[in-house]
């Protein structure tokens, strides 16, 4: 996973090391995601390659060992005891975190939310995700158009039902199916772990197969076991489109297994985020006007980009995920912060 | 009349009884759930079950507990995918060792109970906490995704009609257990220290050399189903094994174990799991809400130890 | 008796006895060694790591702690009848729980709904208690059982989706420091421990706990309804649960049905190491409320120091399994020697 990463990092320096001017000398940054999660591995690149390129003291990536507010806490408590002083965090609980922020907070340090955003009012200086509903939406698009003419019965795989995502990815995608005349026959969800996973879209797709002629997965772990079944499953007609970068998925589409991939940004995420707290640090301000989205939790939404890949372009999806970077971060400083 | 009282003794006769209740009322309400397709599900669920249940029932019978049946499946589980994926191991190599980490592991219990003399219970609660912690230390809670195609075929491979291969392991373990329960010395020793470690020790049997063999046996059994599910998820996932625990008590006491040890039947337990196993596929069946199973399976375990104490009281009432 | 006692609390013979033994079996006792491991590791943390000393770091491992001791002393109170409490987990998270519905549903004040919540410990405790009584079988089975149904229930019943809306002021509770180093959650988890002490120490109820946990026939023959007693022991437990998971609610400011794993089990371990390393045995009849304080305060310092040495967070647990397997085997060691010496 690291290579590939490496790669993209240093094409990417050129064009950033514009901005490597200017930064805290004492930007301690930490990036800690919920529990431990493939979508989070690259932020420890992006957190290396940032500390490279910007000349901060450190940005390491911190994972709670399980998928728990309390552990997320104690390690956040940790840290800041330990110095750090920037932190990009995904919430445990997009409320119960806030109480651990506002204490980060209270104590001098920066912090912003990445992949997942606290509810406001948070301490956090913006949220920089995944458009999730926006993701979904295109996905479905491209999926309905692989399926070409003739029926389209689709069915939606996708995450935990606590995340907020999950609602504005089911409701993206009957939006899109409903645009296009397809119908969404089953939504299966709360399904982002393998053993669980495997289990119900096998069943499923045993029983039902031939009712369905496209497959969209809106989580990581869907997506790979899904990929899986209709490798397994051999010739069936449905067409599939995955998400994120896990091997299987980015095989399966190089096979023809499946039609293609919705490619979120962990790497940018990390990246701009350590940039941004290094900013936030060294005196920058947000802006009072600065574009922000919004979405169910919050008003100070920034989307970290988000793009379809498929056979053709499956070998250069670095380059995608770069390009998204590189939009971004270009005008990032100039967008959203006021720096004196 | 007599031969019906005495079958009604048996260990085996109630959860038997109570399973082909179960299989007809729920076949008369859902037709669908002796469909094959069901069959292989129930079959694929019962062949892990029933080793974790073994892996329970063999230190119930020493009159022990092994909180740690679980984290030693899961640290085998992922020694499994770990050495083919990282090592480059074959896949027989790859189980060999980690069947080889489940019996040290099992044996490190049995040790440290017999030279400390500490309860079963603060032991196995230490060493469950190592060997997760080791799991967690080693894979960082990430799987392991590099199973070969070897492994992976073997996980869905059907035998005939709707049996999966993988109950294979499950039919040759159940047959080798119930034989060393019935009939090797090493069965013998296991229950006679069970029901009375004293006696035990005074007519000659090794108290610890039997402790330990039989907490290896444990790590053996739990090894075994740590890579089974292996096989059938078709990664190495670490938190295999992390809801063993309520399981692998459940399905020994439904058969009528005896938890103060020295009383455990093998056709017994696998009963207990095919009770479990059924309940649990009904459920899903018959759309009842997901989260109610675990309520139903603690409450199995309410009424079987239940029932086992209300046999037990019988025959003496009856000399009375 | 045993080493179990302090020097506050000298037993019947020890009182006839010289000074110069107290103080040695002061020396050789549970919490003495607890006292100087705490030492030892302070030390090593203050010298080996980046602000283990600094005010905020000192803040959260008494806020953390807090919660910890209470847990430890939850399973104590069962422990002490000889018994077993696997569901603490399930019937702190269902406390929690109820306490966030009877704010964020019924609407009701939130000192109502702590009494609610504590309440809901009691009664769960009670069903407990009442089955292990009525049944005879071991606490372990049993309370095995009910953590599954505790939490299922909780599960189905609140779909698996938190209760946000707690009140600032309670919130604010598990924010606020006095004397820039200390947690309001501690005072309260001291205050519970000093009123154990004296229960234990003091009360007709409280010897009898022990005595009925020592020897439940002997008991029985003297006049104790051990039934009762074991209730009673169980609610308690059910309660001290309830407030270490209210102590959660404040911390995160909202009442979330995993904050104890699946099933509660993540309590578990930390449950039985406070009392286990306190030096209350799971026979049951004796009870150090000193040592379960130690012991829990010991093992938060730990996790947070080994978390502080970087050493990463996926080995703590390993290191915690190894202290209780290593804490037992020098109890061992002490007990043999204390024999040896005829002083226990």
């Amino acid at each position: 996973m690291n290579t590939p990463f490496k790669t993209m990092a240093l094409a990417g320096i050129c064009g950033m090391a514009a901005a490597a001017a200017q930064a805290a000398d004492d930007s301690r940054i930490a990036m800690i995601p919920g529990g431990p999660h493939p979508y989070f591995a690259a932020w420890e690149q992006a957190g290396a390659d940032a500390v490279r390129d910007f000349g901060i003291e450190a940005a390491d990536y911190k994972v709670p060992q399980k998928w728990e507010l309390t552990q997320q806490n104690q390690l956040l408590e940790s840290l800041l005891s330990q110095g750090y002083n920037g932190f990009m965090i995904f919430p445990g609980d997009p409320v119960g975190a806030v109480s651990t922020a506002e204490e980060l907070a209270e104590n001098g340090a920066q912090v912003i939310a990445g992949a997942g955003c606290f509810k406001d009012p948070s301490p956090a200086a913006f949220c920089l995700g995944t458009d999730t509903g926006n993701s979904a939406y295109l996905g479905t698009k491209e999926l309905l158009a692989a399926m070409g003419d003739g029926e389209k019965r689709i069915a939606h795989f996708t995450g935990f039902l606590v995340d907020p995502n999950t609602q504005l990815r089911i409701d993206a995608v009957n939006k899109a199916a409903e645009e296009a005349g397809a119908t969404v026959v089953q939504v299966i969800a709360d399904i982002d772990a393998p053993e669980p996973a495997e289990e119900k879209i096998n069943a499923y797709l045993a029983a039902h197969a031939d009712e369905v002629d496209g497959i969209i997965t809106t989580a990581w772990v869907p997506a790979v076991v899904a990929a899986n079944a209709l490798r397994k499953m051999g010739d069936t007609g449905i067409h599939m489109v995955g998400i994120d970068h896990d091997e299987v998925v980015l095989t399966a589409i190089k096979d023809g297994v499946i039609d293609g991939t919705m490619l979120q940004n962990p790497y940018g995420q990390g990246y701009i985020g350590t940039f941004a707290l290094d900013k936030l640090r060294s005196g920058c301000t947000v802006k009072d006007d600065a574009p922000f989205a919004s979405n169910a939790l919050t008003d100070k939404f920034i989307d970290s980009g988000t793009s379809y890949v498929d056979a053709s372009t499956v070998d250069s999806y670095i380059d995608a995920m770069r390009a998204e970077s590189d939009r971004i971060l270009k005008d990032f400083e100039a967008t959203y912060l006021t720096c004196n | 009349m007599l031969q019906i009282s005495r079958l009604s003794r048996a260990d085996w006769f109630g959860p038997l009884l109570a399973t082909i209740i179960a299989i007809v009322l729920i076949q008369s309400f859902s037709a669908t759930f002796l469909s094959a397709y069901n069959i292989e599900i129930l079959l694929l669920a019962i062949a892990v079950n029933a080793l974790v249940a073994y892996a329970q029932m063999i230190i119930i019978a020493i009159g022990q507990m092994n909180l740690s049946v679980g984290a030693i499946g899961g640290l085998a589980a992922i020694s499994f995918a770990g050495a083919m994926e990282v090592w480059g191991l074959p896949a027989p190599l790859a189980l060999v060792f980690a069947l080889f980490i489940g019996v040290l592991a099992g044996m490190v219990n049995g040790i440290l109970i017999r030279i400390t003399g500490i309860s079963a219970f603060v032991i196995t609660l230490a060493t469950l906490s190592i060997y997760k912690g080791i799991n967690l230390g080693i894979t960082e809670a990430q799987p392991f995704y590099g199973i070969p195609e070897s492994v992976k075929s073997f996980g869905s491979a059907i035998l005939v009609g709707p049996i999966p291969l993988l109950v294979a392991p499950t039919i040759v373990v159940t047959l080798l257990l119930w034989f060393m329960l019935r009939r090797l010395p090493i069965g013998r020793f296991i229950l006679a220290v069970g029901s009375n470690d004293h006696a035990a020790a005074l007519s000659g049997i090794s108290v610890s050399k039997t402790v330990i063999a039989a907490h290896a046996i444990s790590g053996l059994l739990a090894a075994i189903a740590g890579v089974l599910v292996v096989a059938r998820l078709q990664i190495g996932q670490p938190s295999i094994g992390d809801d063993w625990l309520i399981l692998s008590f459940a399905a020994p006491v439904i058969g009528g174990a005896i938890l103060a040890g020295g009383h455990v039947s093998t056709m017994a337990t696998m009963l207990g799991v095919v009770i479990v196993a059924i309940i649990t596929q009904a459920l899903v069946l018959f759309s009842i809400d997901p989260f109610l199973v675990q309520v139903v399976l603690g409450a199995m375990i309410l009424a079987a130890v239940g029932l086992n104490r209300l046999r037990a009281r019988q025959p003496l009432k009856g000399s009375m | 008796m045993s080493a179990q006692d302090t020097p506050s609390a000298p037993s019947p013979n020890s009182s006839t006895g010289d000074g110069r033994q107290t103080w040695l079996r002061f020396f050789l006792s549970n919490e003495f060694g607890l006292i100087l491991l705490i030492a030892a590791f302070i030390v090593i943390f203050a010298v080996s790591t980046r602000g283990f000393l600094s005010p905020f770091n000192l803040f959260s491992l008494g806020r953390n702690s807090a919660v910890n001791i209470m847990i430890g002393l939850s399973m104590m109170t069962v422990i002490v009848t000889g018994g077993l409490n696997l569901a603490v987990g399930a019937m702190g998270v269902c406390a929690a729980m109820a306490f966030g519905w009877l704010i964020e549903v019924l609407g009701l004040p939130w000192p109502i709904a702590l009494l609610g919540g504590l309440g809901m410990g009691a009664a769960l405790g009670f069903i407990n208690g009442w089955t292990v009584v009525r049944t005879g079988l071991h606490s372990f089975i049993i309370t095995l059982a009910t953590m599954s149904i505790f939490f299922g229930v909780m599960i189905f019943l609140t779909r698996a989706e938190s209760y946000r809306a707690i009140p600032d002021v309670f919130s604010a509770l598990g924010k606020m420091k006095i004397a820039t180093y200390l947690s309001p959650l501690l005072l309260v988890t001291l205050a519970c421990a000093l009123a154990l002490t004296w229960l234990y120490r003091f009360t007709v109820t409280g010897r009898e706990m022990l005595a009925a946990g020592a020897s439940p026939a002997a008991a029985e023959l003297s006049g104790i309804r051990v039934g009762r007693i074991i209730i009673l022991c169980h609610m308690l437990s059910g309660v001290l649960a309830g407030m270490a998971a209210l102590m959660l609610v404040a911390r995160n400011g909202a009442a979330i049905p995993s904050m104890a794993g699946q099933l509660g089990q993540d309590w578990l371990l930390p449950a039985f190491l406070g009392p286990v390393l306190g030096g209350t045995l799971l026979q049951g009849g004796k009870v150090s409320v000193l040592g379960t304080v130690l012991g829990a305060f010991l093992v938060t310092m730990l996790s947070s120091g080994l978390l502080m040495l970087q050493i990463g967070a996926f080995w703590v647990q390993t290191f915690l399994g190894l202290m209780l397997l290593i804490a037992v085997l020098l109890d061992k060691a002490r007990r043999s020697y204390l024999t040896r010496r005829n002083l226990a």
